[in-house]
């Protein structure tokens, strides 16, 4: 890995990452079918363990615009539920 | 699973976990300490030992109430404890001073003690409480920037467990494998036994770590959900039972505790613990008697203990509240285990002392994983080759959080009995022995050879922790010989577990100086938490 | 005293488990096991884990039960990987005294 590839994916980990559970745990939190108190902690639960997940995956492929571009897909991905699940 | 992957996945673990390695290894073996923390508060006051628990006590501590705060709203009396020698009495006093720093307003207190009814005022110290918060929030840094580095070496470590398992080829093939006296390969061996036996406990403290965070570190969701107010969020989930304080009613007599204590006791089968007065001494009084409840790590955590309440001038029982039996969610199940696990609150000794040596087990695993990078590199050299300025300061750092933070936290506990009672902000002159004398063994460490530097360390760190109950019975009371003859539990066990810190370190001293057999030097057992790293030598190779 | 038992049993079962695995036993016997034997040490083995979760599970209640057995699994663990190279025998004798003294001091005690 070169030094700039390093950069990059380090970037993609931890504002990606970031950004990613942040999503993760307001997509849920409006979304899921359950008490509001229930959705939001769930969410934090799941949105923990995802920017994990993002970190291992952002190191793991090959690129590292293939790292930015997972997960920026699915930051996307819980962007689009939180807009469909949040009250108007 | 391809070869790249593991490749890539063991280049994150080496370089996530060298990176805030080294905090790491402080939190674990502060956050260690933390479950401990009220037994070395309870130490480091020994003004407060010569106090036990008398019928009369409770007595005693209404006449210091109704001597200092007879008007208060409230009153809040702990007895006793195995953990805590004397009475607490906190009061609310009727008129509110303005809080400073906006925290919740705590009123005021005074310790006194159980069986003379003098209120005893201990020499100004932290205690305990500086290592527990330590371990979460730094010293000397603003506390939310403490907070938030410690959450992102949290993360790290998360980032460290899961590459960490993904890079370990053979998990349960290698489960009971430990090659001794193979330098690199024995340290990763040792690595591998410490991090895989206990996994569980490193995922729970590390994950629950981050949930007790979340608020801090996740609060979008609770944004989302509540648009309106996020304290709403917390009202709902994390409610106090809503006691709506009524004004001060007209004086009146009130009734006497005793009687009711005995009722509350017989109808729990427990002792009372704490026993709380909403405005004392007038004719709407109200009393109310906790006991301690049984560890049930699923259930919520704050404000669920059995309690009694009866009216405070004519004795009348008015409600009987249990721990709440709601149905808990599946999600916030796992949210209070984690959190519970983490703090261990629930816990009898027992399960203190087991999670005592999980955390360990979790600073054994940081420190063999330092010491493996060191002696990985240190062996990659070529015959001859000396080692770089990087390897250099990493080996330094090493040395300086292992063993400099040992000795570091053994100065502290001497500090607290030597430094004179009077002194001024003696409080902060106990950290500031701490932070120093930290700072000088790592000036030491990244000044002296590796090898005669981790000598030096590991001979001062045992002679201090040696030293701790030896000054102890200089200059208390209240030392070991006198804590087993009072069959005092909590107070023997701080000096014990300094007996042993200085047992492990002996030990590491003698496997340090021994001369490195042929083939055969590397250490045996992980003492405790300092490691024997005679295979770190640069000397290693070449010797 | 239970847990105590509880502990000794799970490093018996660990021990056994060791057992079953091709490396340590030579380690721990001074021999290689065949197949039949090796199976019923990891039968065994599990079997000991098993009684030994039933006896922590006396003690706490469920959910923590379940991790603290865990946890005494890896203190039984420990020390076995670092018995093993040094003392094979040691953790061999020790693996059959050990729940044998713990149950009669429990037993001697309740």
């Amino acid at each position: 890995m070169t030094p700039l590839s390093i950069t990059s994916r380090t970037l993609a980990a931890a504002l990606g990452g970031y950004a990613l559970s942040a999503l993760c745990a307001m997509a849920l939190a409006v979304i899921l079918p359950m008490p509001r108190n229930e959705a939001v902690i769930t969410g934090i639960l799941v949105a923990f363990l995802l920017c994990a997940c993002a970190a291992i995956w952002a190191f793991s492929v090959r690129s590292a615009w293939r790292a930015w571009g997972g997960i920026a897909l699915v930051s996307l991905v819980f962007g689009a539920l939180y807009l469909i699940g949040s009250p108007p | 699973m391809n070869g790249s992957f593991r490749q890539s996945m063991a280049w994150l673990h080496t370089w996530v976990g060298l990176l805030l390695g080294w905090l790491l290894v402080a939190i674990f073996i502060t956050g260690t300490s933390a479950y401990f923390r009220e037994e070395i508060t309870l130490w480091m006051e020994p003004e407060t030992h010569d106090s036990t628990l008398t019928p009369n006590t409770l007595d005693m501590a209404v006449a210091v109430l109704n001597d200092k705060a007879s008007d208060a709203r409230s009153w809040d009396i702990s007895l006793p404890s195995a953990r805590h020698t004397v009475a607490e009495l906190r009061w609310q006093p009727l008129q509110q001073r303005q809080q400073q720093g906006g925290g919740r307003n705590r009123g005021e207190s005074v310790s006194m003690d159980a069986d003379s009814g003098q209120v005893v005022e201990p020499r100004d110290t932290a205690g305990g409480n500086f290592l527990y918060r330590f371990h979460y929030q730094l010293h000397g840094v603003p506390r939310e920037v403490g907070r938030w580095v410690v959450c992102l070496a949290t993360m790290f470590m998360l980032i460290a467990i899961i590459s960490g398992v993904i890079t370990h080829k053979k998990i349960f093939k290698d489960f009971f494998t430990f090659r001794p006296g193979k330098g690199q390969r024995s340290w990763l061996d040792a690595h591998n036994a410490t991090a895989v036996l206990a996994l569980p406990f490193h995922f729970m403290i590390t994950y629950s770590g981050l949930l007790l965070f979340m608020t801090m570190l996740m609060p979008w969701g609770i944004d989302a959900a509540y648009p309106e107010n996020r304290r709403d969020f917390f009202s709902e989930v994390f409610s106090r039972g809503g006691e709506e304080a009524q004004r001060p009613g007209n004086p009146a007599e009130m009734v006497d505790i005793k009687p009711l204590i005995a009722q509350t006791e017989a109808h729990f089968g427990k002792p009372v613990t704490r026993i709380g007065v909403t405005n004392p001494n007038r004719d709407n009084a109200v009393i109310s008697l906790r006991v301690d409840r049984d560890p049930a790590i699923t259930a919520r955590q704050r404000g669920g203990d059995p309690v009694q309440v009866y009216n405070g001038v004519n004795g009348e029982l008015q409600e009987t509240l249990l721990p709440s039996e709601d149905p808990v969610s599946p999600s916030w199940r796992i949210y209070n285990v984690f959190t519970s696990l983490h703090m261990a609150r629930f816990a009898d000794p027992l399960t203190r002392w087991l999670f005592f040596l999980f955390g360990i087990a979790g600073s054994a695993m940081a420190i063999t994983g330092m010491l493996l990078w060191v002696n990985k590199r240190t062996q990659q050299l070529k015959r001859d080759q000396v080692p770089g300025s990087s390897l250099k300061l990493v080996k330094g750092l090493n040395m300086a959080t292992i063993s400099g933070l040992m000795i570091a936290i053994a100065a502290y506990f001497i500090g607290n009995r030597l430094l004179p009672v009077t002194l001024e902000n003696r409080g902060d002159q106990e950290i500031q022995v701490f932070f120093l004398v930290w700072l000088a063994a790592l000036i030491h460490a990244l000044l002296r050879p590796n090898r005669s530097g981790w000598q030096e360390q590991v001979a001062l760190g045992t002679v201090l922790w040696l030293a701790v109950p030896v000054i102890n019975v200089l200059t208390t009371d209240s030392h070991l010989f006198t804590a087993v003859a009072w069959q005092h539990p909590a107070l023997a066990s701080v000096d014990l577990v300094c007996l042993a810190f200085a047992g492990a370190g002996g030990y590491t001293f003698w496997r340090l100086i021994r001369k490195p057999a042929p083939a055969k030097h590397a250490p045996r057992k992980k003492p405790a938490k300092r490691t024997a790293p005679s295979t770190t030598a640069p000397a290693g190779e070449n010797s | 005293m239970i847990l105590l038992f509880a502990v000794c049993l799970a490093f018996s079962g660990m021990t056994l488990l060791a057992l079953a695995m091709k490396r340590h036993q030579p380690q721990i016997l001074d021999r290689k096991l065949p197949e039949p034997r090796a199976r019923l040490a990891r039968w065994s083995g599990w079997a000991c884990l098993a009684v030994s979760l039933v006896c922590v599970l006396q003690v706490w209640p469920t959910g923590l039960a379940l991790f603290m057995a865990i946890g005494l699994f890896a203190f039984a663990g420990l020390p076995l990987v670092f018995l093993l190279p040094y003392q094979q025998r040691l953790a061999w004798r020790l693996a059959m005294a050990l729940p044998i003294a713990s149950g009669a001091l429990a037993l001697v005690s309740a």
